[in-house]
């Protein structure tokens, strides 16, 4: 019965079902960094996911669908950075409207562009990297082992890969450039950047549009790689999970990647143990609400102390 | 940056806003009347909808009650509307804004409107209601329940997936004998699909292991992708998915990786594109029946008011779709044991249990 939990396919689908949620929460981490609150990311990885579908059916390019979903995060992305930066307004505020926003949008140009609300038509999906024979001699110990190997490594879409390249990329750059010290700086005391001759407007801003960008790509992986079409809603709450994941980590981007890597796997062995259902009787919703769990478990300082940026969601005003 | 810069702009988000609750709140209407060549009848019928939050679209229930209400438009010369719910509070608001407008009978969509129903039933006592999927313990006399068999369908559906995996007439057929159940929420009326299913399987087929996951909610498809990956890494090669947009993830999964799909409540062989070399079948629910039935008793004074309707195999409710691409592949063997359970269900024979 183990060996029927325990599979290479949970921990493949662990990383799977881990991307999206990464990809929104280092978007995240890097806007929170920042100083500016994003809870947006629900909203801006629905409009990737829905601008990714709308283009490649256009030009039947998933690729061009790709750029096209990180382009649409970011204009999103533009609005929040605006109301938040320039306009100073509550950043929750203007993070929920985007969502609602986004909601709504969606099903609208969905009724515009295809004259029904619901789903798209399916798009041809972004194929895995590489493509070896699943099974090679499962018999010996060596083909047992390829086998483990191809499937959890080796069975990916490019952007799974990608959320962990930007994961290591960002947790360098973060503490090991100029602009990682700006953007801590900024979080922790924005008065001090703009003494120092650093504009604190252009930075968060960048850093607003890189989480946009990033949790655009999320909704890339979901549609174009993940199922092949849009549905209305289909983030499913996944922009949430991947704030709490941003907690669960620290504020860091390869503690965000670990934290929902953690989630997804409680997700993909929640699926595993309901093979077994009447065996094993835990509910699937005990392991649905693991992610909030853990992350009140952080938060209220059970593992070590947790403590944002200094300056998060605070408007800064010069002079 | 000006105040008076920063008041235009805020006018110009908050309007961006208000489009965003368009959809939501936008009616459907056709008002194009019926080519009549026949007589009108003397007073019009004024037939409305309201969806449940998978809107139109869903290439599902909602869709088949919107067909039912196309159809008596263009056969009853009845005027229609369709409002959509875009969140379960929708739901009263909806049915208010119709009852008031004259609209009887409305027909609500789906069982989470049960107790919406029960309420405006008594709100709104001269407007006749349609409950879709709603199952009342006290029928008001303005109100008829709309059910269906849906296990009777499903159990068809079984019979095809238990015969199929001990075949070989697909090169995705293995010789495992497993066979997997994909469902959105676990509650009473998707586990008629899954009992119905297996009880199908379990009679032509007492060996067959069927492996019964569920998603949790009825949207997810990358959630109902991995469920498809860990039935088929579990050796299943016919899927049968209950679960709305979260099969759509199924079908994938089984495109993927090599597995034979049974749809559900409509012919997702018509609906899902380039899904011909894995769609099997489909279990189909028609609820157009149901709603253009329930109409033309409206029409011919005849509304069975106070009364729950079950739509089961016997009465068309409930069925099953062609084979299609696999129309010629599928051996005449499995055809006669779908005729076969199809009579005995009908005839009382057999009855198809409600709960796995």
């Amino acid at each position: 019965m183990l060996g029927d939990i325990i599979t290479p396919d949970l921990f493949a689908s662990a990383f799977r079902m881990a991307t999206p949620l990464a990809l929104a929460a280092i978007g995240g981490t890097i806007c929170e960094r920042s100083g500016v609150v994003n809870i947006a990311l629900e909203g801006i990885m629905l409009v990737g996911a829905f601008a990714g579908v709308a283009v490649t059916l256009a030009f039947g390019s998933p690729w061009l669908g790709v750029v096209a979903a990180v382009l649409a995060g970011v204009a999103i992305a533009a609005i929040h950075a605006f109301t938040s930066i320039n306009l100073r307004s509550d950043q929750v505020v203007s993070g929920t409207a985007i969502n609602i926003l986004a909601l709504g949008l969606t099903g609208f140009l969905m009724e515009i562009m295809y004259g029904h609300p619901g789903t798209t038509e399916a798009i041809i999906t972004i194929k895995p990297v590489f493509r070896f024979a699943t099974e090679r001699g499962s018999g010996t110990f060596f083909g047992v082992i390829w086998n483990w190997f191809n499937t959890i490594v080796l069975s990916h879409t490019p952007i799974v890969y990608g959320a962990i390249i930007i994961a290591v990329v960002a947790q360098w750059a973060m503490y090991n450039t100029r602009w990682g010290l700006h953007l801590r700086a900024l979080g922790e005391h924005p008065r001090a950047v703009d003494t120092v001759g650093v504009s604190v407007v252009r930075g968060r801003w960048i850093a607003v549009l890189m989480s946009g960008a990033l949790a655009g790509l999320a909704g890339a992986n979901l549609t174009l790689e993940q199922v092949g079409s849009f549905t209305e809603n289909m983030t499913n709450g996944r922009g949430f999970i991947a704030l709490a994941a941003n907690i669960f980590g620290r504020w860091t981007p390869v503690g965000s990647y670990s934290a929902s890597l953690l989630f997804g796997f409680f997700d993909a062995l929640q699926i595993k143990l309901q093979i077994f259902r009447g065996e094993i009787n835990i509910p699937p919703q005990f392991f649905l609400m693991m992610p909030y769990v853990l992350t009140v478990v952080v938060l209220a300082g059970v593992v070590g102390r947790a403590v944002g940026p200094a300056a998060v969601g605070k408007p800064y005003k010069k002079g | 940056m000006d105040s008076k810069r920063i008041k235009i702009i805020s006018v110009v988000l908050a309007l961006m806003l208000l489009v965003a609750f368009v959809p939501g709140c936008a009616a459907k209407t056709d008002e194009t009347p019926a080519d009549s060549g026949t007589e009108t009848p003397e007073v019009t019928i004024k037939a409305a909808m309201v969806t449940d939050v998978g809107g139109l679209g869903d290439k599902s229930f909602n869709d088949g009650a919107y067909s039912g209400l196309q159809r008596a438009e263009s056969e009853l010369g009845v005027e229609i509307k369709v409002l959509e719910s875009k969140e379960i509070t929708d739901y009263e608001s909806n049915i208010d804004q119709l009852a008031n407008a004259g609209y009887s009978p409305i027909f609500a969509v789906g069982f989470l409107m049960t107790d919406t129903v029960a309420k405006m039933a008594v709100d709104f006592p001269d407007t006749q209601f349609g409950g879709v999927d709603e199952w009342f313990e006290t029928v008001p006399a303005n109100v008829v329940g709309l059910n269906f068999k849906e296990e009777e369908g499903s159990y068809l559906a079984g019979v095809v997936a238990g015969l199929a995996t001990k075949d070989s007439f697909d090169s995705k057929l293995n010789k495992d004998n497993v066979i997997g159940f994909v469902g959105g929420m676990d509650i009473p009326l998707i586990q008629k699909f899954e009992a119905g299913f297996i009880a199908g399987a379990k009679s032509v087929n007492p060996d067959v292991k069927v492996i019964s996951l569920y998603a949790g909610n009825f949207t997810d498809q990358a959630k109902g992708k991995e469920l498809g990956y860990s039935l088929i890494e579990q050796k299943a090669d016919v899927i049968y998915a209950a679960a709305g947009q979260v099969g759509l993830g199924t079908v994938e999964a089984c495109k993927d990786k090599g597995a034979l799909f049974i749809g559900v409540d409509v012919d997702q062989y018509e609906t899902v594109a380039n899904s011909g070399d894995v769609m099997l079948t489909s279990m189909i629910k028609r609820v157009d029946n149901a709603v253009f039935e329930t109409i033309k008793a409206v029409v011919d004074g005849t509304f069975p008011g106070g009364t729950i309707q079950v739509f089961g195999l016997a009465e068309e409710g409930v069925g099953l779709a062609p084979f299609h691409d696999f129309e010629t592949k599928i051996p005449q063997a499995i055809k006669d044991a779908v005729e076969k359970a199809r009579t005995d269900i009908t005839a009382g024979t057999i009855t198809v249990p409600t709960a796995p």
